[in-house]
């Protein structure tokens, strides 16, 4: 009969947080009370947990409700994609890179399909090029929405209005990604040289209708916890990422625009068709968990702007480069390169080495949770444990990217 | 500090040429990788005194670390370091080769803060040591996994599969 | 415990053997507690990967898995008699899974869904990964896909309720006739 009540063997992660509470002990270090004695509680949170969005496990050490140490240990959803890499051909690997960062597939098959066609030489069609940047923006949207709803969501019990409400209309986003690719999560959908379908009769016009709706669907988002005093009081001045933690730590995305900093790989390191379309960087003041929030909700309505414009712009012509399907098989010259692009997330490229076979030689994922999540034992120390969860939401992790 | 990108403008071949002048002896084979990166290898000897240097550079200051990614090149194992320049917003492709016998490299945990996770990431999955490291310990696998999978020797044990 | 009571406090309980295997006195109390808990499932979430983002997509508005009772997700598994696992296993989350599933009161179902916690899915042959969760948990229903749409959730989930509604609140005690219900 299996033992429910045993205590398992502490494993690294555990043995290092009571290291350092031993060694706190040690040199007198306690809690702001002087004169008392102090007890620090090794606590496990995850990997199974309500809050911590995916199998993320953090080994906090708490001084009653005091965050002291956040020791976070990955590598409960690696999949070996980078080995996996090495076994598939460069077309065969495109739904797995769709599942990295699941919640974004459309962005992530972009960045691996931008360095596959850089090694090859190749550039896509334009319409394929306006058709990626719609769908990708669309992608942006959905992703937000789970991001903030998800988020919103745990500073609540999950009954909160927020969430029911995104969810309902990312299934509206997700209709229209179904039309033009087959799939409602993992899309497969680009391919090297253009993208697989052309968009399907009237999908434009039901597209237009959609961003017509959304500002409004975003206000009305909006309307339910801005004003919300302990939505505020929870948020404003938790959780700053300040401008050298960015520089230190390779911060990008949402959570290094929230400080102030213009990052957006869409302007600074310009690629497709960005260069001709006109929207905004969001950046926000404090970099705080409100700013974060704030942040995505502002993305999302430029994104509609992008689309829209896209929209207006795509010219006719073929979605594929060479005869009605790309090659299946492709052997890219021998040579290495990076691309990176704008996740809804930050910086997500691709690093392949290709020695000239059909497969790749070293395959090497640049992902911005992974960095994104190196932030948290500086960022969640000396906070509540209640701000502990509504940081680690706003950072806005998927486990898919971190582990691989 | 307000953080500034792109403020000063040079080109990419003054970029290189300026590399190669601060680094006669420890960089090679510098060149440039459009639209706006440039490509080199270092010695692994001089790692930490260039990548301290660099930090520092007048214009170019490479502040940040993006990546480290282990590759297994045969006989060698080679740690490529990714780092951008604010102020130039262009990148800088560091390529580093050890030997498969002696796979250790110094880490740069110092002076970029952000390589605490890659060089773990890097000695899990590859094995490179890197020397100095605060904590290098498995992050991805299991503590008590047997092996480094990325590398091209790796044989499925039976002893990592405990659940099959 | 028992041997601190007294010889004659002790009360003597009559042996039911009637309740000691699923026969044909107990069908109606069968009926009854497997019809209240086939419509009223508390699942656990047990997402881990792409799979539990379509799990919570069949929770919300349009695909609502209220009108099957089962709106109820509890995070702990101390409350819970279903466990879907939706996503990947892999050797570092094994134990984990055991554990949790060691955790779980009696009567407890397990609904594998999606190709990876099926058999491994498109990583088969990674390192790292588990072939199919029925390799630490024993799974009463697979739900195919990559991930499955909520509408094939729900099958699955439909196929299970009517795999509860044969499950009999007798326990089956060894040596009871093979075609004994659960």
């Amino acid at each position: 009969m299996p033992d429910h009540f045993a205590v398992p063997e502490p494993d690294e992660a555990v043995k290092l947080a009571l290291r350092r509470v031993r060694e706190t002990t040690a040199v007198g270090g306690g809690s702001d009370m002087e004169g008392l004695e102090f007890n620090e509680v090794v606590v496990n949170m995850g990997p199974q947990h309500p809050s911590t969005h995916g199998v993320l496990r953090l080994v906090v050490t708490l001084d009653g409700e005091l965050v002291k140490d956040v020791i976070p240990v990955i590598g409960y959803l690696h999949r070996c994609k980078e080995k996996l890499a090495e076994k598939r051909t460069y077309y065969q690997y495109i739904p797995i890179v769709d599942r990295t960062e699941y919640l974004a597939s459309m962005n992530c098959e972009w960045g691996y399909v931008m360095t596959v066609e850089k090694l090859m030489g190749i550039r896509p069609t334009r319409r394929a090029e306006f058709i990626r940047v719609i769908v990708g923006e669309l992608m942006r949207i959905a992703s937000h929405q789970v991001a903030v709803g998800t988020f919103v969501a745990d500073l609540s019990p999950l009954g909160t209005a927020m969430v029911f409400y995104m969810f309902r209309d990312r299934e509206l986003i997700l209709d229209l990604l179904e039309e033009v690719s087959g799939a409602r999560m993992m899309f497969n959908y680009l391919r090297f040289g253009g993208v697989r379908y052309d968009l399907p009769a009237g999908w434009v016009d039901k597209c237009r209708e959609l961003m017509k709706r959304m500002p409004k669907l975003i206000d009305e988002y909006e309307a339910l916890v801005d004003d919300n005093a302990i939505f505020l009081q929870r948020t404003q001045g938790k959780g700053v990422i300040t401008q050298q933690d960015i520089v230190d730590y390779g911060i990008t995305g949402p959570n290094a625009r929230a400080s102030g900093v213009p990052l957006d790989l869409r302007r600074t390191r310009p690629y497709s068709v960005y260069p001709e379309l006109d929207f905004e960087v969001c950046t926000a003041a404090h970099g705080d968990v409100f700013d974060r929030y704030r942040v995505r909700m502002d993305e999302m309505r430029e994104s509609v702007k992008i689309v829209e414009q896209c929209l207006d712009m795509l010219p006719r012509g073929r979605v594929q480069l060479g005869s009605l399907r790309a090659p299946y098989v492709i052997t890219p010259p021998p040579g290495s390169c990076y691309v990176g692009q704008e996740n809804p997330r930050g910086e997500y490229g691709t690093y392949i080495v290709s020695d000239g076979s059909r497969y790749p030689y070293r395959l090497k994922f640049r992902d911005p949770c992974f960095c994104n999540l190196q932030l948290f034992p500086k960022l969640l120390s000396g906070n509540k444990i209640a701000d502990a969860v509504a940081i680690s939401g706003s950072i806005d992790l998927v486990l898919g990217g971190i582990d691989r | 500090m307000t953080l500034e990108i792109g403020t000063v403008d040079l080109t990419m071949d003054e970029i290189a040429g300026r590399l190669a002048a601060a680094f006669p002896v420890e960089l090679s084979a510098v060149s440039v990788q459009e639209p706006d990166t440039v490509v080199a290898h270092l010695e692994r000897t001089r790692l930490k005194d260039v990548a301290r240097r660099l930090k520092e550079l007048p214009q170019l200051a490479y502040e940040t670390l993006n990546w480290i990614a282990g590759v297994d090149l045969g006989a060698q194992l080679e740690s490529v370091y990714h780092v951008y320049s604010w102020r130039t917003n262009t990148y800088l492709e560091l390529h580093v080769t050890v030997p498969r016998a002696k796979a250790e490299l110094d880490t740069v945990t110092d002076v970029w803060p952000a390589a605490d996770w890659h060089e773990r990431e890097a000695w899990d999955m590859m094995g490179i040591r890197y020397l100095g490291h605060p904590d290098l310990r498995r992050i991805l696998l299991k503590d008590d996994f047997v092996g480094h999978p990325l590398r091209k020797d790796y044989v499925d044990l039976a002893e990592n599969h405990p659940h099959a | 415990m028992s041997d601190m009571v007294p010889d004659r406090l002790k009360i003597g309980y009559p042996k039911l053997e009637k309740f000691q295997n699923p026969n044909v006195i107990t069908t109606t109390a069968d009926f009854v507690f497997s019809w209240a808990r086939s419509n009223s499932v508390f699942p656990f979430t047990y997402g881990l990967a792409c799979c539990a983002i379509e799990m919570l997509s069949s929770g919300f508005a349009r695909f609502d898995v209220a009108r099957y009772g089962m709106e109820v997700f509890r995070p702990t598994p101390r409350q819970c008699d279903l466990m879907i696992v939706a996503g990947t296993l892999n050797e570092k989350m094994a134990p984990v899974l055991k554990r949790l599933y060691d955790q779980m009161a009696e009567p407890k179902w397990v609904v594998s869904m999606g190709a990876c916690a099926t058999s491994g899915g498109p990583f088969y042959d990674g390192y790292n990964v588990v072939n199919g969760v029925d390799k630490v948990v024993p799974v009463d229903v697979y739900i195919p896909g990559c991930p499955p749409r909520p509408e094939a959730l729900f099958q699955g989930l439909l196929e299970l309720q009517g795999k509860i509604k044969q499950h009999s609140f007798a326990p089956v005690l060894p040596g009871a006739p093979e075609d004994a219900g659960s």
